[in-house]
C-alpha cells in the first residue's frame, strides 16, 4: 500500500509533469489566464488520465507492440471526447473559455508520456495512482501558474478582489506575460534545488 | 573573463577607448534632448529620468553582487538604458513606472543574458514594450507641450492613425518638438545634436540610422496614404520614436549585426517593420518592436553575413 | 473569397497569433528543437509538410463524413487518427525513397504526431470556416492556407529562436536560468516584440 501512496505522491513533487518533466507545456500556458480556467482544464486531464492509465494498463498484454501508439492514441481519444461532450453539456461557459485546448488534451504530452513510460509497464492499481498523481501535479501546477497571472494580471483571483487599489499589470494576462511567468518559475525551481545539492 | 573579449572583424585597430569612455559619451549626447525634454514637458521629465536612471543603477548593482561579478555600474551602460527608458515614455506617468521599467529592463533586458555584451535585445525597448503591455493607459496619454500641467492631446502619429486631418502643425513645430510625445523623442534637432556628437566620434556609424530612416520614408512615400506615391514622407520622419531610435537604439553595439552588409539589412528591416506597423497597425507607432523584431533577427543575419576569413570557403 | 481574407489570415498566423509565441501550439517541440539551426529547420520543414496536408484531410474528412452523417462529436478522435495514420505513412515512405533524408529528420516525424500544432490547426480551421455546421465559401482554400501559414509562423519562430540561443552559447548566463528558464524568457520578449501587428488592418 505504501508503494502505492509513492506512486501518487511523486506526481506532485519529484516528477510534476509541469515544472520537472516540462510536459504539456502547451495547455499550460494558454489556460492559466484564471484559476477558474485552470482548475477546469486539470480536472479534464486528470479525468483522462485516469481512465486512459487504467484501461491502457488493463489490456497492455493485448496490444501488439507495432501499433502500440495508435492505440493508445485512441484510448485517449474516446476519453477525451467523452471529457469534451461532458463539459459542452454541464458547463459550456468552461467549454467555450478554454477552446481548442480541450481536444488537445489528446495530444497532451503529459498523458501520452504516462501511457508509454508507465501505464503499458505496471499492473493497475499502480497505473492508476501514477495517473491521478500526475493529474494532481499538473492540475497543481496549472493553479499556481495561474494564480500568480490572474493576480497580477487582474488583480483577483477567482473573481475577487485581493488588494484594494491594486493596479493590474495587463501583460500578464498575456501570452507574454505566462511566458515569463513559467521562465522565471522554472528559473526559481532550478535555483531551489541547486541549492539543496 | 569573456566580458573582456570583443567580439569583432578584422581590422583590429587599438584606440584609447574603453567601454566606460564610449558610454559616458552617448550619455553626454543624450543630455540635449533631456533638456528639450523638460523645457516642452516641464520638470516631471527630469523626475521620471532620474527615478529611471536610479533605478537601473541599483538593479544592475544588486545583480553584480548577487552573481558575484565585477561591479560595473560605473561604466555608464545602465545609466544609458535609464535614460532612454525614460524618453521612451509620456511626461504625464505616475513616478513607479519607468523604476519598474527599468527594473525589468536591465534584470530582464540584459542580466538573464549574461550582463553587458550579451543581451539580445536592446534593454530599454524590452522595458518599454513590457510597460506598454502592461499599463497601456499611461503609456498612451500625453500631456500638450508647454502646459507643465496635465493638459492632454494625443501624438501626431496618433490623430494620423484616426486619420485626423493635421492642420496646426508644421514641419518646424516637428522638428523642434512642439506636439505631445514622449519626452526624448519629440525635439529632432536636440536628438540630432547629440546623433553628430557620436558620430564626429565614430562611435556610431552612419549605415544604420540612415538606411532605417531612408527606408521608412520610402515605404511610407509610396503607401502612407490612400493613393499610391502620395505619402508625407517627411511628416513621417520627424515624427514619433523614428529618429530617437534610429540612432539610440538600432545602433546599440551589442544587439545588432556586426558586419556592415549586416547592419544595411538591419537597418532596413527596421525601416520596413517601422513603416508597416504605422500604415497598417494598430499602433500609431512601431519603432521600439521594429528594432526588438530585427535585434531578435541579428544573430541569424550575422550568421550569414560572416566576413570571408582568409583562406576558407 | 478574397485577398483581404488571406491576408488576414497570414498576419494573423504568423506575427499577431503566431502559433508558438501566442497560441502555445507546438511548445514542447520548440522549446525542446530550437536549441540548433540545423535540427530546427528540419523540424520546421517537417511541421510545416504535415500541418498542410493534415489540413488538408481533416477538412475533406470532416466536411464529407462527419458534418453529413452528424458525428461531428467524433471529431477529435476521427482527426488525430487521420493525423497519426498520415505521419506514419510519411514515415515509411520516407524511409524506403530516401534513406538519407530519412536519417535527416525522420527521427522527428513521431513527434510530430503529438505536436499539437497539428491537432490545433485542424481543430481552428473548423471552428473558425465552418459555422454553426454550414461550409463557409472558400473554406477549403483557408484552411489549406491557414495551414501553411501556421507552418511559416512556426518556422519563423524556430529560425528566431535558435539562432538567439546557438549565440548565447557563448555568454556567460545566470546558471539557473540556462537552457529552458531562459527560452522560455526570450520567448516572453519575442512575444511581446510581435504584439507590434497587434489590430493589423488591410
Amino acid at each position: 500500500m505504501r508503494n502505492l501512496i509513492k506512486e501518487f505522491t511523486k506526481g506532485i513533487i519529484k516528477e510534476n509533469p509541469t515544472f520537472v518533466l516540462a510536459l504539456g507545456l502547451c495547455p499550460t500556458l494558454a489556460v492559466s489566464v484564471s484559476v477558474a480556467n485552470a482548475i477546469g482544464m486539470g480536472i479534464a486531464a486528470t479525468f483522462v488520465l485516469l481512465g486512459s492509465s487504467l484501461i491502457i494498463s488493463l489490456v497492455r498484454d493485448f496490444i501488439p507492440e507495432k501499433i502500440r501508439i495508435p492505440c493508445y492514441i485512441v484510448i485517449i481519444a474516446t476519453f477525451v471526447t467523452i471529457a469534451e461532450l461532458c463539459m459542452k453539456a454541464y458547463s459550456p461557459a468552461l467549454d467555450r473559455s478554454l477552446g481548442i485546448y480541450v481536444p488537445l488534451i489528446v495530444v497532451n504530452c503529459i498523458v501520452l508520456g504516462r501511457a508509454e513510460a508507465f501505464a503499458c509497464k505496471n499492473n493497475i492499481a499502480r497505473s492508476f495512482f501514477d495517473g491521478l498523481g500526475m493529474g494532481v501535479g499538473f492540475t497543481l501546477a496549472l493553479i499556481l501558474i495561474s494564480a500568480i497571472r490572474e493576480f497580477l494580471g487582474s488583480g483577483q483571483i477567482l473573481g475577487y478582489a485581493l488588494v484594494k487599489g491594486f493596479e493590474p499589470i495587463f501583460v500578464f494576462g498575456m501570452p507574454s506575460g505566462a511566458l515569463l511567468v513559467i521562465g522565471l518559475l522554472l528559473g526559481l525551481f532550478n535555483l531551489l534545488k541547486g541549492r539543496k545539492v | 573573463m569573456l566580458n573582456n573579449l570583443i567580439v569583432s572583424g578584422s581590422p583590429h585597430i587599438h584606440k584609447p577607448e574603453s567601454i566606460s569612455r564610449i558610454m559616458w559619451t552617448v550619455v553626454i549626447s543624450l543630455i540635449p534632448a533631456g533638456i528639450a525634454g523638460v523645457i516642452i514637458f516641464g520638470w516631471g521629465a527630469l523626475w521620471l529620468t532620474l527615478a529611471a536612471v536610479a533605478a537601473a543603477v541599483l538593479t544592475e548593482l544588486i545583480f553584480s553582487i548577487w552573481t558575484k561579478k565585477k561591479i560595473t555600474v560605473l561604466d555608464g551602460s545602465a545609466v544609458i538604458t535609464g535614460i532612454l527608458l525614460a524618453f521612451n515614455l509620456p511626461s504625464g506617468v505616475p513616478l513607479w513606472l519607468p523604476i519598474v521599467g527599468a527594473v525589468f529592463s536591465i534584470a530582464i533586458g540584459k542580466q538573464v543574458f549574461g550582463g553587458l555584451g550579451q543581451n539580445i535585445f536592446n534593454p530599454a525597448l524590452v522595458g518599454r514594450v513590457f510597460l506598454m503591455a502592461s499599463w497601456p493607459r499611461y503609456m498612451t496619454t500625453f500631456t500638450r507641450p508647454f502646459s507643465y500641467d496635465a493638459v492632454t492631446s494625443a501624438t501626431p502619429l496618433a490623430m494620423l492613425k484616426e486619420g485626423k486631418i493635421l492642420e496646426h502643425i508644421s514641419y518646424l513645430d516637428l522638428f523642434l518638438g512642439k506636439h505631445g510625445g514622449c519626452i526624448g523623442e519629440v525635439c529632432i534637432l536636440a536628438i540630432l545634436i547629440g546623433a553628430a556628437i557620436l558620430l564626429i566620434k565614430g562611435y556610431i556609424s552612419w549605415h544604420i540610422p540612415v538606411i532605417y530612416i531612408f527606408t521608412t520614408a520610402v515605404f511610407t512615400y509610396i503607401f502612407g496614404s490612400g493613393k499610391l506615391f502620395g505619402g508625407d514622407w517627411l511628416f513621417h520622419i520627424l515624427s514619433g520614436g523614428l529618429i530617437l531610435g534610429a540612432f539610440f537604439m538600432a545602433t546599440d553595439y551589442v544587439a545588432t549585426p556586426l558586419t556592415a552588409k549586416g547592419q544595411l539589412i538591419f537597418g532596413f528591416g527596421c525601416g520596413l517593420l517601422t513603416a508597416v506597423i504605422r500604415i497598417w497597425g494598430g499602433y500609431p507607432e512601431g519603432a521600439s518592436y521594429a528594432i526588438l523584431m530585427m535585434n531578435a533577427a541579428t544573430p541569424f543575419i550575422d550568421r550569414y553575413t560572416r566576413n570571408r576569413i582568409y583562406g576558407t570557403k | 473569397m478574397n485577398i483581404q481574407e488571406f491576408l488576414t489570415i497570414f498576419i494573423s498566423a504568423v506575427f499577431v497569433y503566431n502559433v508558438i509565441l501566442s497560441r502555445f501550439l507546438g511548445l514542447c517541440s520548440f522549446i525542446a528543437i530550437s536549441k540548433e539551426t540545423k535540427p530546427a529547420l528540419a523540424m520546421s520543414s517537417a511541421v510545416m509538410f504535415v500541418i498542410v496536408m493534415s489540413s488538408a484531410i481533416t477538412w475533406f474528412v470532416y466536411r464529407f463524413l462527419l458534418l453529413p452523417f452528424n458525428l461531428t462529436y467524433l471529431r477529435t478522435i476521427s482527426f488525430i487518427l487521420v493525423i497519426a495514420t498520415f505521419v506514419q505513412l510519411v514515415e515509411m515512405v520516407i524511409r524506403k525513397l530516401s534513406p538519407q533524408l530519412y536519417r535527416a529528420f525522420g527521427i522527428y516525424l513521431p513527434l510530430i504526431t503529438v505536436n499539437c500544432a497539428v491537432l490545433g490547426v485542424a481543430v481552428l480551421n473548423i471552428d473558425m470556416f465552418f459555422v454553426n455546421g454550414k461550409v463557409l465559401v472558400g473554406s477549403f482554400y483557408y484552411s489549406v492556407f491557414q495551414g501553411v501559414c501556421v507552418g511559416l509562423g512556426y518556422t519563423l519562430a524556430m529560425l528566431l529562436m535558435s539562432g538567439i540561443r546557438e549565440r548565447l552559447e557563448l555568454c556567460n548566463v545566470p546558471k539557473a536560468l540556462k537552457d529552458f528558464p531562459l527560452a522560455f524568457i526570450i520567448a516572453s520578449i519575442l512575444s511581446l516584440s510581435f504584439m507590434g501587428f497587434n489590430g493589423f488592418k488591410v
